[in-house]
């Protein structure tokens, strides 16, 4: 069997620790549940593993209208309904292959990919339970069955699996029971200045060290919707086009890294670093 | 690495798992099989790699890593980190420090009676910079916290027993990763803090409301009425927007209370929007006939205006429930509002609210364990006659989700 280890990219910071994770979870073929706040980088991780690793990479974005078959397949009825009275033409569909039919979701279509390919559940806490329930099994034993045939789908190959999750809403017992979970810390003050430089290697580093440090102590505010990774980086590509170096008592462009009405109140009446008021 | 799967590695993690699970973290069976599984499979090359691994088997729940963190630093390396974090007081309740401060004593690093020859401060930090040292350094030295550094499992039993110690693993070092307790603000003993509100908060959103079955399924409706014959059967179910209405009542009397007052308002203002609505109220203490609507006290509120709410209105009361027993039952006992003998009990206004509202809960944050004995037992013994009480760890929250949802 082909040994599959993940070293980080050029474009993604991978913290020691993840990175032993992500690979023993890829040598025991379990799913990876990725846990943590926003900008965190866990759907960021899923596809640089798959990149890195040169998979191909099926994704499914869960909403919470979703229930769990689709993601696995569907069948076009109505079209099979409408060749059925007109005529498939010359499309190549033959009305009687049930299969034609078919729409395969991201699940069914990783589980009938011919390689390793990486199969990503992303923010999986927005659907149903009911739905968690439903996969779990699919996941666990990588097939699942057509009931309009009952013929079973199974993976010649188990793909890598990612789920990723905001925690919304609190997952099931048995599903946490099978996947390995990790929970992505935010990152400490060093990890973002490595996260940072390979986002933006040619910045002043005066300009980053002011940047990073105002950002902390935003976060540490206790505003509704802290400032994430994203915001940061965001935040310093606009520093950069407006040069010069931030302020810390009065630090510009806050709409980018503050988003709530109420935080951003907070934040004008409190003033500006050090609590002072205006 | 695949033998000492096969021979000697069974008892070494049957113990382990059965520490794990005296420590909180439910390990089960199947996640021991899990854990050969993966030793055979050759992950496992150093103490190191079994730490992060065995990690990824045990524990699912962001909660559990920190008790797992201490039972692995115990179990492997025979050091006993209490479960507290390093500015918490709580430290002087633990074994650990019991023992440690009695080790000290006995060996004459610290003179009798340390307890009342240093700051709290200064002696809490002496414990922590010792268990640092220990981690660091975690060969010989007299300092050992807890029996000599000899855990019932023995640390030097490493190798004998199955798993080599051997070869850099590019990762930081197990105890490396313990000391830092990373996950402490999450794990269920812990004081709601920042950090861990949106632990919380994911507990706070299993509060919900029995309300009336008045939404149609038509999907439901259409397949129980096909079951049934065609005979309609009308599948009635509860709207998802189900609210309720929380009065918040924060003692905001007092600098040791003033940040457990602002994180509950942050708590429960983040869930607005699940609660048909939400008023927050402050007093002084305990409650008497005016409560205030605004921080600092000035625009009073009639207690009795509370009290006409709707019965299933949930009550939150937070407070550390300490005061002097005479402002709790005497007729005018107030400190701070000037009734005279002529004003009532506080004891009366809390009784009514007890009888008027089922769902009526108080936070405290004192932890449990120490509500016997803490300065303020009486008046807080007293409270909890009238109110179902938890303290404002993670735990002591599911707990309260738990009470206020309960029918």
């Amino acid at each position: 069997m082909q040994e599959y280890t993940f070293d980080g990219t050029d474009e993604y910071y991978l913290d020691p620790e993840l990175k032993s994770i992500v690979n023993i979870a890829l040598a025991m073929e379990k799913p990876l549940l990725l846990t943590g706040e926003a900008g965190t980088g866990k759907t960021q991780l899923a596809l640089q593993v798959a990149s890195a690793l040169k998979m191909k990479s099926y994704i499914m974005r869960c909403k919470s209208t979703i229930k769990g078959e689709e993601a696995c397949y569907t069948q076009d009825t109505v079209l099979r309904l409408n060749d059925a009275r007109f005529g498939p033409a010359d499309t190549g569909r033959v009305v009687d292959r049930f299969y034609d039919y078919v729409i395969w979701g991201p699940i069914g279509q990783a589980f009938r990919a011919d390689e390793k390919v990486m199969l990503l559940l992303d923010e999986i806490d927005k659907t149903e339970s009911d739905v968690q329930d439903n996969l779990l099994d699919i996941l666990e034993e990588c097939q699942f069955t057509i009931r309009e045939v009952n013929e079973t789908i199974k993976a010649r190959i188990r793909p890598a699996i990612f789920i990723t999750s905001n925690a919304k809403r609190e997952l099931s017992d048995p599903f946490l029971r099978r996947c390995y979970c990790h929970h992505i810390a935010f990152p400490s003050p060093e990890d973002m200045r490595q996260i940072v430089d390979l986002h933006y290697p040619k910045t002043n580093a005066k300009l980053l060290e002011a940047a990073i440090a105002i950002f902390y102590e935003l976060r540490e505010r206790g505003f509704e919707k802290p400032p994430a990774t994203s915001e940061l980086l965001n935040w310093i590509g606009a520093l950069e086009r407006t040069g010069g170096i931030p302020d810390p008592k009065l630090p510009p462009l806050t709409g980018i890294l503050l988003k709530r009405a109420g935080d951003i109140q907070r934040y004008r009446s409190k003033g500006g670093a050090g609590g002072r008021s205006y | 690495m695949a033998e000492v799967a096969e021979k000697g590695s069974n008892a070494l993690f049957v113990d382990f798992v059965l520490l794990l699970r005296d420590y909180g973290v439910p390990a089960s069976p199947k996640d021991l099989l899990e854990l050969n599984a993966g030793l055979v499979k050759g992950i496992v090359h150093s103490l190191d790699d079994l730490f992060v691994f065995s990690r990824l088997v045990f524990v699912r729940r962001v909660e559990h890593m920190d008790a797992f963190e201490r039972a692995f630093c115990f179990y492997f390396y025979g050091i006993d980190v209490p479960a507290v974090a390093e500015d918490d007081y709580a430290l002087f309740h633990t074994k650990q420090f019991r023992e440690w401060l009695e080790e000290q004593i006995a060996s004459g690093e610290l003179p009798r009676k340390a307890i009342w020859h240093y700051d709290p401060e200064e002696l809490m930090k002496k414990f922590w910079d010792t268990l640092k040292e220990q981690m660091e350094e975690h060969h010989g030295g007299s300092k050992w916290i807890g029996q000599k550094g000899n855990s019932p499992f023995g640390h030097s039993g490493n190798a004998e027993r199955g798993v080599r110690v051997q070869g850099q693993s590019g990762n930081r070092s197990a105890l490396k990763v313990i000391g830092d307790r990373r996950y402490i603000a999450y794990s269920d003993k812990q004081q709601l803090r920042e950090e861990n509100l949106r632990q919380a908060l994911e507990s706070m959103k299993h509060l919900k409301n029995e309300g009336p079955r008045d939404l149609l399924n038509l999907n439901k409706t259409i397949y129980e009425t096909s079951r049934n014959g065609g005979e309609i059967e009308l599948v009635f179910e509860r709207d998802l927007r189900d609210k309720i209405s929380v009065v918040l009542l924060i003692d905001n009397g007092g600098y040791s209370m003033t940040p457990f007052a602002e994180i509950t308002r942050i708590l429960f203002s983040k869930l607005h929007e699940r609660f048909e609505d939400m008023e927050t109220y402050y007093f002084h203490n305990t409650v008497y006939e005016k409560v205030y609507s605004d921080f600092r006290r000035l625009r009073a509120a009639p207690t009795e205006k509370i009290l006409q709410k709707r019965e299933d209105t949930r009550i939150v009361f937070v407070g550390d429930a300490t005061m002097a027993p005479e402002e709790l039952e005497s007729w005018g006992g107030s400190i701070t509002s000037y009734g005279g003998r002529a004003q009532k009990p506080s004891m009366y206004w809390l009784g009514r609210f007890a009888d008027r509202f089922k769902h009526s809960c108080w936070l405290n944050p004192i932890p449990k364990e120490s509500w016997p004995n803490t300065y303020g037992a009486f008046t807080l013994t007293k409270i909890r006659q009238c109110f179902h009480m938890e303290d404002m760890t993670l735990g002591g929250i599911k707990g309260m989700v738990n009470f206020l949802s309960e029918k």
